[in-house]
């Protein structure tokens, strides 16, 4: 198994991000690319889906920080769905949950962000 | 298991952190945490070997970092040791969330998830070796 995989789905006419495994400072640069290749193709309202995310460290929340200025100014943003309790711990630790929307699954959020997409 | 002790020695690679991880996961289950407690000790101790990978030794990975674990009755310790550039406990300084999240910007997480995950953290030399070293220690409750 590798250390990160990712896989972006088209759902409801959103960007549904799902990495598996960790982001740690190894694997933190697929997880740049793929996010950046989103944004660079005018994705802004992106979901993160984190139901495979077993750990992500400060390197991962880094890339998030990292992009999260430039959705918002183009009217989007970056949500966070089914996290683990520990990866919810590394939000909630750093009060990111105040600066992110996060969701029990895909589907609040999605319910969520359809108002902004519609518009 | 009262002050048992042991050491990992890896090369400065970031490709080795999840060999690290993995065994201070474990290691804190040994210890008698729990699973939620033996995640921060995990996320703790990659944070320490990132900063010592990439900043310590600049990113060159044919150097050295030493782990050694120390398990008491009462806490793990968890002792990082490396030859590259030290932090001394000075010049630690750990942002503001709050401002951080005002004004979203890359890096400088990482000391503040050690310090909010760990009991202690601590940045000095080893006086045995003349190593730099950083010291995390989680008490078992």
């Amino acid at each position: 198994m590798s250390d990160l995989s990712i896989e972006v789905h088209e759902v409801d006419g959103a960007a549904v991000l799902l990495p598996a495994g960790f982001i740690n400072a190894h694997t933190v640069r697929d997880f740049e690319e793929a996010m950046e290749a989103l944004v660079k193709a005018g994705r802004y309202t992106i979901l993160l889906d984190c139901r495979h995310l077993t750990y992500i460290s400060s390197a991962g929340l880094g890339a998030i920080m990292g992009l999260i200025e430039t959705v918002r100014e183009h009217g989007g943003d970056i949500l966070l769905s089914n996290l683990q309790a520990n990866v919810f711990a590394i939000f909630d630790t750093l009060g990111f949950t105040q600066l992110y929307r996060v969701f029990g699954d895909q589907a609040q959020a999605l319910a969520a962000i359809q108002p902004q997409r519609q518009a | 298991m009262d002050h048992a002790q042991f050491r990992l020695v890896i090369p400065s690679q970031t490709r080795y952190l999840n060999l690290v991880t993995g065994l201070a996961k474990r290691a804190s289950l040994v210890a008698g945490m729990d699973d939620a407690a033996a995640a921060k000790v995990s996320i703790a101790v990659d944070e320490a070997v990132t900063n010592i990978i990439l900043h310590a030794y600049h990113g060159e990975g044919d150097h050295s970092v030493e782990l050694e674990l120390r398990f008491t009755s009462a806490a793990l310790e968890i002792h990082i040791l490396h030859a590259g550039q030290g932090l001394r406990q000075d010049q630690v300084v750990l942002p503001d969330p709050k401002e951080y999240i005002r004004h979203p910007r890359k890096g400088g997480l990482g000391l503040l998830l050690m310090s909010r995950f760990m009991d202690e953290v601590r940045f000095g030399q080893d006086s045995g070796s003349g190593r730099n070293e950083c010291c995390l220690i989680k008490k078992i409750s």
